[in-house]
């Protein structure tokens, strides 16, 4: 083995030996499943009286979109602004066309995806719209929504999304993100604040601005990623 | 009139950007200039988002340390965003959400969200280094942030296992009343080394000289002054509060640390190229800050930051407008360079002698008021190395100025618009104000970062 | 058990990104160490005997032990931030590949 695989695997031995070792000996750190909520800020969350008040269902969304809402404004910048830089390295600059690959779709491919684009697209709008419900919520639906379009791309040599729209719907979904953000602190005192009335737990149409913000969620992060998608699968139009 | 208007406001023009290209630019002036103006209004203290008072929520902290934080940052990407308006305009939406992420990163309370505004600012960190056009410095930049942001996170969650909280004050009070120092050691190791490797700390940051180096009249500047300061400040804050190194622990990062500025000054000598001397030399100094932090001596600290701040941005632009024109940055190439441009050579001149701590500028000022906290607080040793590592910054400095004064055997053809020129004016003249009239400077002190006065008073 | 499972597949992926010279490996260990932080912050919520934290019924809340929901929010953030980050990493890798004709970094050579 070279001298410097040899070094890479002792730090990586030490460090993990050095985790497990402190870890097992650390007085406060908890045996795994041996966990007293009441210890942690969770305890708080799951407390009946705030469950009401906020009005989700699924305590994970009250946390994801509430709670930590504005960790979730920085995440969806994230995802913004990787979509941007992939589409500053490529360059778009001169008029594209699909990527010269060395395969074509098959019969199977290319029948079998008209079904399911149906199927998919509907399975990810459900689960954005009920992201206050039931598990899922934005991001995996909105990641649904755009493996749609990848089945779309992979299907057809031919095929290009309308970038286009993709891009004015992700710029108004995030702007309007940040302008509910900024409406609660106008409408109420705080930003992000739910200015929308609760509800009852388990409706559809309940946890004030939840279900907006996950929709909103839902067609950012699926546009954007349509868009990485559509900028790896294209190159410059020699033409 | 909150301060999370000074995240919300740079994030909805970024947004707003991308749809048209034209306007862009000028969405970042506006931007920033906004922020500026409403820092002088906005009341200190806690700020709630969501309305969920914490720890069930995330709050951000508005202080003096944070408000000099802010001023800095905002200020001088507005400043590098106005020289670059023509030459980077397709970088504008990337710079706002930089802008927004720094902002962020100074201002939060919460220690997840702080990972999430590192995030945000390594990528756009990682795009604005695209713009130097080696994609394999990128590349190397972007495995070595994600690895240190993945470390950060990992000691992070440790911490919550603990003590079930991620607010920062939460977080410390419940140390104070409930920690086992032994325990402590590993999580804040691994936080310490996540931000070392954006803070450009040894044996971290092995990027710097990949990014830095071939950088450009915006890359160079944003990354080498803003981020540097801004990671420098946030550092600065859970070191002094958080941290708290002590034992053991303590002599390690203090022999790492000692070890980086010794390190770095030694090879800003020994290089041949100006980008790479300003390069190492920003390194020493970061060391050199968060040597100070750990030893407690916070508004010096911070002076040092923001002084380091305005001199390395006034370096690296007149160096990489010379290195881009040119085409080279080796220091013989650049012979002769302030000949015809006196004003430029003699703002560059004040930023160097500043950073070297002559008399009569700020910087001498900074070094005296921290040389003397230290020595009071008994640790010649360091007083020491740092003199030493002052002698050697002050050879290669002066020999970089004389190559650069003295005419050589070909012209250079190097010109500075009247943008830049004003503003090496103002800076190198606010060097000059305040190392001459100093009084100001000692009106802060230690009590800037509220954190242990908030902790006090429960 | 999961916990030291999660913490050898973190210095996996932590080995694999220092020894690896193909970018494309190299993007691949990246995922892998991150996957093993991601399995390592959902193991601290587990709760024996404790039910995924959605409220199906009219119980009282009490009466029900549920898991610990703020770390599955955390990962939530961590595995988009993880995406974001490999969808630049890969462009960066294309743009290597435009450039210098290969994903090999040896084969890239000195660069000044």
């Amino acid at each position: 083995m070279k001298l410097k695989n040899l070094l890479a695997l002792l730090v990586t031995l030490l460090l993990a030996l050095a985790i497990i070792l402190t870890l097992n000996n650390n007085t406060l750190f908890p045996a795994f499943g041996d966990v007293d909520l009441a210890d942690r800020v969770s305890g708080q969350y799951l407390d009946s009286a705030q469950i009401d008040e906020i009005g989700a269902a699924n305590i994970v969304t009250a946390i994801v979109v509430g709670f930590r809402g504005f960790d979730t404004l920085g995440e969806v910048t994230v995802l913004f602004i990787s979509s941007l830089g992939v589409a500053l390295l490529f360059g778009a600059s001169r008029k594209q066309k699909r990527l010269d690959a060395d395969f074509s779709p098959n019969f199977m491919l290319r029948v079998g995806s008209r079904v399911l684009f149906g199927v998919i697209l509907t399975v990810g709008l459900y689960i954005i719209l009920h992201g206050h419900l039931t598990p899922g919520g934005g991001f995996p639906g909105g990641t649904m929504i755009a493996s749609a379009i990848l089945l779309l791309y992979l299907a057809d040599d031919q095929f290009r999304a309308k970038i286009k729209g993709f891009k004015i719907l992700e710029s108004a979904s995030g702007s309007l993100y940040v302008v509910i953000g900024l409406l609660g602190l106008v409408l109420a005192t705080y930003f992000l604040q739910n200015f929308l009335p609760a509800g009852t737990v388990g409706n559809l149409l309940s946890a004030g601005i939840f279900p907006i913000l996950y929709i909103l969620i839902g067609l950012k992060v699926g546009s954007e990623i349509s868009g990485i998608i559509d900028n790896f699968l294209t190159e410059e139009d020699a033409k | 009139m909150s301060a999370v208007l000074l995240i919300a406001v740079p994030l909805l023009a970024a947004f707003l950007s991308i749809l048209s290209k034209k306007i862009a630019p000028y969405l970042l002036l506006a931007a920033a200039l906004f922020n500026i103006v409403i820092l002088f209004f906005l009341p200190e203290g806690f700020v709630i988002i969501g309305g969920f008072v914490q720890p069930l929520g995330i709050n951000l902290l508005f202080d003096p340390f944070a408000k000099i934080a802010l001023f800095l940052v905002n200020g001088l990407v507005l400043v590098i965003a106005f020289l670059n308006l023509k030459a980077f305009a397709g970088f504008a939406s990337i710079l706002l959400v930089a802008l927004a992420g720094l902002n962020g990163l100074v201002l939060t309370n919460d220690l997840f969200n702080l990972f999430v505004f590192l995030e945000i600012a390594g990528i756009a960190g990682y795009l604005i280094s695209v713009s130097n056009k080696k994609p394999v410095h990128t590349f190397h930049y972007v495995v070595l942030g994600a690895i240190g942001s993945s470390l950060y996170l990992f000691g992070l969650i440790i911490l919550y296992a603990m003590f079930g909280t991620l607010n920062m004050v939460g977080m410390i009070e419940m140390i104070e009343t409930g920690g086992n120092y032994a325990d402590l050691i590993l999580p804040f190791v691994l936080m310490f080394i996540g931000l070392g490797v954006e803070a450009k700390l040894l044996p971290f940051n092995s990027w710097v000289k990949g990014v830095l180096g071939k950088s450009n009249t915006m890359s160079g500047p944003m990354i080498a002054s803003v981020y540097a300061a801004a990671i420098a400040f946030v550092l600065g804050r859970l070191i002094n509060n958080l941290f708290q190194f002590e034992g053991p622990l303590l002599t390690v990062v203090l022999v790492i640390l000692a070890t980086g500025i010794v390190l770095g000054e030694t090879m800003a000598f020994a290089s041949t190229k100006a980008r790479e001397i300003l390069l190492y030399s920003a390194v020493a100094q970061a060391s050199l800050i968060a040597l100070l932090f750990v030893n407690g001596v916070v508004i010096w600290a911070v002076f040092l930051i923001v002084a380091n701040a305005l001199s390395k941005t006034v370096m690296f632009l007149v160096i990489n407008k010379a290195a881009g024109d040119t085409g080279s940055d080796d220091v013989n190439d650049l012979q002769g360079l302030f000949a015809k441009n006196v004003l430029v050579g003699i703002a560059f001149t004040l930023a160097a002698l500043s950073v070297m701590g002559m008399p009569l500028l700020v910087g001498f000022v900074i070094k005296l008021n921290f040389l003397t906290a230290l020595a009071a607080a008994n640790q010649i040793a360091f007083v020491a190395i740092i003199l030493i590592a002052s002698l050697v910054e002050g050879i290669y400095f002066i020999r970089l100025l004389v190559k650069l004064w003295y005419r050589g055997d070909k012209d250079l053809d190097v010109k500075y618009g009247l943008s830049f020129k004003i503003v090496f004016v103002v800076i190198a003249t606010a060097l000059l104000v305040f190392g001459t009239y100093s009084a100001p400077l000692n009106q802060l002190d230690n009590g800037v970062d509220t954190i242990a006065e908030v902790i006090n008073n429960g | 058990m999961i916990q030291y499972a999660a913490i050898v597949i973190f210095v996996l992926g932590l080995y694999g990104i220092l020894v690896n010279r193909n970018v494309i490996k190299m993007i691949v260990s990246l995922n892998v160490m991150e996957i093993g932080l991601n399995l390592f912050i959902i193991s601290i919520g587990f709760i024996y005997d404790g039910i995924a934290p959605i409220i199906t019924s009219t119980e009282a809340a009490g009466a029900l032990i549920y898991v610990d929901p703020l770390p599955q929010a955390l990962v939530l953030t961590a595995i988009v931030i993880g995406v974001g980050t490999t969808a630049l990493a890969l462009a960066v890798a294309k743009s290597i590949h435009r450039v210098h004709g290969t994903f090999d970094l040896n084969e890239v050579g000195d660069l000044q």
